[in-house]
């Protein structure tokens, strides 16, 4: 088994250029945004003299590549540096964000299962019945709804009329994250759903008519010990593909459900840190997500090769 | 001279132009009652934007730190309800020398810090100090005509002018003015405006980035029985639906931002209680006079008064708000309800253009920051006025800091601009929108009009509020003449709390005072 996941470590290794590229891209592109956080700070009040003063100040005067390097340097030391902004370690807010939408991440994904595996199975067991063009409406209006708007019309019933929920935030105490993630994740996983179902109805539908689905029927199994350890485990694999590419969109889904439901992750931080101009802070976030986009493609791989016994991507990296 | 008075009026204006200015929407404009005051509770306040830092000297000391900071930290003077005056805070008075050179200034007995520390004449000299040091980077540029603070003994220290200095009462009131414990009482910079220290009603509690800050009650404030509540939590809410969604399911208590179009549903919602203080902002189009064709008066007069200032109060801040007349905002002092400023009259922008370089039109542009619904409606709206009288206008949008990069250093031909006031003195104002010498070239605009400059030199120096006021008239009428801005309009601020909080009020220069505030059961 293990030698089978011997591909992680050269995975690793080429996400290095990746991950350097991003930033290279991430600094560049920032710097070509007009402004600057000494305009962002001083704002209608501050004059040229000012403004001048405070980019000495921050350190912007100096060359853009000796300013890159500087914070490649400081990286490889493990130091964020300092948000340009307020001064204080961008790690500081980045690892108080980060858990914020991981945690916003895995709820949806959880919950996008929880929606996606019923109503797929619902829909592949009779195709084209009345049960699979329900869920197929379904799956075209989740798509056509705008996250946001989904995200507004849950607070306007759930919340505000119904107050089963709280209207966004994040809760002050720990034990109240999962209660005020609840209607984000939910909208967030309305929005995914909809591709898990098409993608996990095909491949059940195609399982089911296999050879070894009928052979395991011939041999007496049935129900959901069939649909689980025969259809689903087969038809699941297409799937896992799709899942991981969705999470890397979700992340930027995630920056419009955190402004909505006023969720301070990393979606919130980028947003602020954006209009400020803190080009730190952008930086960082944008090498979590790059990171977050590589592991989650690793991750998918690992699913793969546990789930599909005939996946082996260490001997196609070795070939 | 001695003022010993416990309201220092600054100016004699009449209050009645700043009433005028959003006291006709919402139910109130002053102190919110309700029911009897009952002390404890924590007031949750929903705002747009976390603070940034509590650090006074630093320029990232803006608007979201400052209404947090003003809880913590206060100064000799402060601003009135109306903001038309300061009257002595941790001063008990102040006397003021024949040639309005010193001003020695006793303090209030028995003001301790939150540490326990009594607040002392070394204090305070600390920190104006302090504040002045950051002319470049921070706010110490309203230090500017202070010589130097000296301590005369424990309890009373002078400040000597460079020169006769008007607003210098109005300049001690300001929030970086505040008065903290001398050398920041052992710490270094940093550590102690990680959890300030000052005298005011509540003391610093916790900080969670980007989710809430929480201030809790000064046990030994002292205002004896204040304040009220136990606690104050900002949160932050970027989205204004969300925040008004917050409200109405009693998630907070105020919403401290909801946007106008919102305003009037929010009104009728129960247990909600919408406000429109008096402010001081107004809003404005600078044109830059480097810029062919607006070194012309006649075209910078036909501009003004092809626009239809009504319509726009109507149209973005859905009729909460007045036509702007005057350079000046009503909630500022020697603001002059009658001055002439430019109303809409087409006939007479069709013959300012035809006098002028230009009489047979011409093609500009507007600079508005991407996504200000506000600013996008008020170009359309100018668009089509403009188009009327034969002048093509573009619209460019830029992100806002794009924006604030392009007016900063003025890449613009017109530029949608508004302004608050910082303290209650006209002259921060005057003196950035007019004088060509003040660092920014009045306002981006390259305006220069010797006759203004000498008026805005003569009120600074003028201590006789009544002379001012005559100066100020003047300066009032001659800026609206030339039309170096089209003044647009006045908003006043909007503010929705719960039906729960009483006391709650802010002043046209946006300070809280939240040691009146509190809640109901």
């Amino acid at each position: 088994m293990l030698h089978r996941l011997s591909f992680i470590p050269g995975r690793l290794l080429r996400a290095v250029p990746v991950v350097l590229g991003v930033t290279i891209v991430v600094f560049l592109m920032v710097h070509l945004l007009p402004g600057d956080p000494a305009v962002a700070i001083l704002g209608d009040k501050g004059t040229p003299q000012r403004i001048a003063a405070l980019r000495e100040q921050l350190g912007l005067n100096q060359p853009l590549w000796l300013q890159y390097f500087s914070f490649l340097g400081r990286l490889l030391h493990g130091d964020l540096g300092n948000s340009l902004v307020n001064q204080r370690p961008v790690s500081e807010v980045l690892f108080q964000a980060m858990p914020v939408t991981l945690a916003l991440l895995l709820f949806a994904l959880v919950m996008a299962m929880l929606i996606s595996i019923p109503l797929a199975g619902i829909a592949a067991t009779r195709p084209n019945g009345a049960r699979d063009l329900g869920v197929r409406i379904f799956t075209l209006l989740g798509q056509g709804m705008p996250q946001f708007w989904v995200g507004i019309m849950l607070i306007l019933l759930v919340s505000v009329n119904l107050r089963l929920f709280p209207v966004g935030g994040y809760g002050l105490a720990d034990s109240d994250h999962l209660y005020y993630l609840f209607l984000p994740a939910l909208t967030l996983a309305i929005s995914m759903s909809p591709t898990i179902i098409r993608s996990l109805r095909a491949s059940t539908i195609a399982s089911l008519g296999s050879d070894y689905v009928a052979t395991a029927r011939s041999k007496g199994s049935g129900g959901s010990g069939l649909f689980i350890h025969h259809v689903l485990r087969n038809a699941a694999i297409p799937t896992i593909s799709v899942i991981g590419v969705n999470l890397g969109y979700l992340v930027g889904g995630s920056i419009v459900i955190e402004r909505v439901f006023a969720i301070p992750g990393l979606g919130s931080l980028m947003l602020t840190a954006i209009f400020a101009r803190d080009f730190t802070t952008i930086q960082s976030v944008a090498l979590f997500i790059a990171l977050f986009v590589i592991v989650v493609g690793i991750l998918t791989d690992v699913i793969y090769t546990l789930l599909d016994p005939r996946v082996n991507f260490s001997s196609k990296e070795r070939a | 001279m001695n003022k010993n008075n416990p309201t220092i009026f600054l100016g004699l204006v009449a209050i009645t132009g700043m009433l005028l200015t959003g006291c006709s929407t919402g139910p109130g404009s002053s102190a919110a009652s309700v029911g009897t005051p009952v002390a404890g509770g924590d007031l949750k306040i929903a705002r747009s934007s976390d603070a940034i830092s509590m650090d006074s000297t630093s320029a990232s000391f803006e608007n979201y730190s400052i209404e947090v900071y003003q809880n913590i930290g206060e100064s000799l003077f402060t601003v009135t309800d109306d903001g038309k005056s300061v009257k002595p805070w941790l001063a008990s008075g102040y006397t003021e020398s024949s040639d309005h050179l010193t001003y020695t200034i006793p303090l209030r007995k028995g003001v301790k810090f939150s540490n326990g520390q009594l607040v002392t004449a070394k204090d305070v000299k600390f920190s104006i100090d302090q504040d002045t040091k950051t002319a470049d980077t921070g706010w110490g540029f309203i230090n500017a005509a202070i010589d130097k603070v000296t301590v005369v003994d424990d309890a009373t220290v002078a400040v000597s002018l460079k020169y006769p200095w008007a607003p210098i009462l109005a300049d001690l009131s300001l929030f970086s003015n505040a008065i903290i414990p001398d050398n920041y009482g052992g710490k270094t910079p940093a550590q102690f405006f990680d959890a300030p220290v000052g005298t005011g009603p509540f003391i610093w509690g916790e900080w969670k980035k980007g989710q809430y800050l929480k201030l809790v009650k000064n046990p030994d404030y002292w205002q004896k029985g204040k304040p009220l509540l136990n606690s104050v939590t900002y949160t932050v809410v970027p989205d204004s639906n969300t925040r008004k969604l917050q409200l109405q399911g009693g998630q907070t208590d105020i919403d401290n931002t909801p946007d106008w179009a919102s305003f009037a549903s929010l009104k009728s919602s129960p247990g909600v209680k919408v406000f429109a203080f008096p402010s001081t902002q107004i809003d404005y189009v600078a044109i830059n006079q480097h810029r062919a064709p607006f070194s012309d008066i006649h075209i910078r007069r036909a501009i003004a008064y092809a626009i239809d200032r009504k319509a726009l109060v109507k149209a973005v801040l859905f009729g909460n708000g007045s036509p702007a007349n005057s350079l000046i905002p009503p909630g500022t002092p020697f603001y002059d309800k009658n001055a002439p400023g430019p109303t809409y009259d087409v006939a007479k922008a069709k013959a300012e253009l035809a006098m002028s370089s230009r009489p047979n039109g011409f093609s500009t542009s507007i600079l508005i920051r991407a996504g200000d619904a506000n600013q996008g409606s008020v170009a359309q709206i100018m668009q089509a006025e403009l188009k009327a009288i034969g002048i093509t206008m573009e619209i460019k949008q830029l992100d806002p800091t794009a924006a604030k990069k392009a007016s900063l250093t003025s890449e613009f031909d017109m530029n949608l601009s508004a302004w608050t006031m910082d303290i209650p003195d006209p002259d921060e104002w005057t003196t950035f929108a007019t004088d060509p010498t003040s660092g920014n070239n009045s306002a981006f605009t390259f305006y220069n009009n010797p006759a203004v400059n000498a008026l805005n030199k003569k009120a600074q120096q003028e201590t006789d509020p009544a002379k001012r006021e005559v100066i100020y008239k003047e300066l009032q009428k001659t800026t609206g003449d030339d039309a170096f801005f089209t003044y647009l309009y006045y908003s006043p601020y909007a503010f929705a709390t719960s039906d729960k909080v009483g006391g709650y009020h802010v002043s046209p220069l946006l300070t809280f005072h939240l040691e009146n505030v509190y809640k109901t059961k």
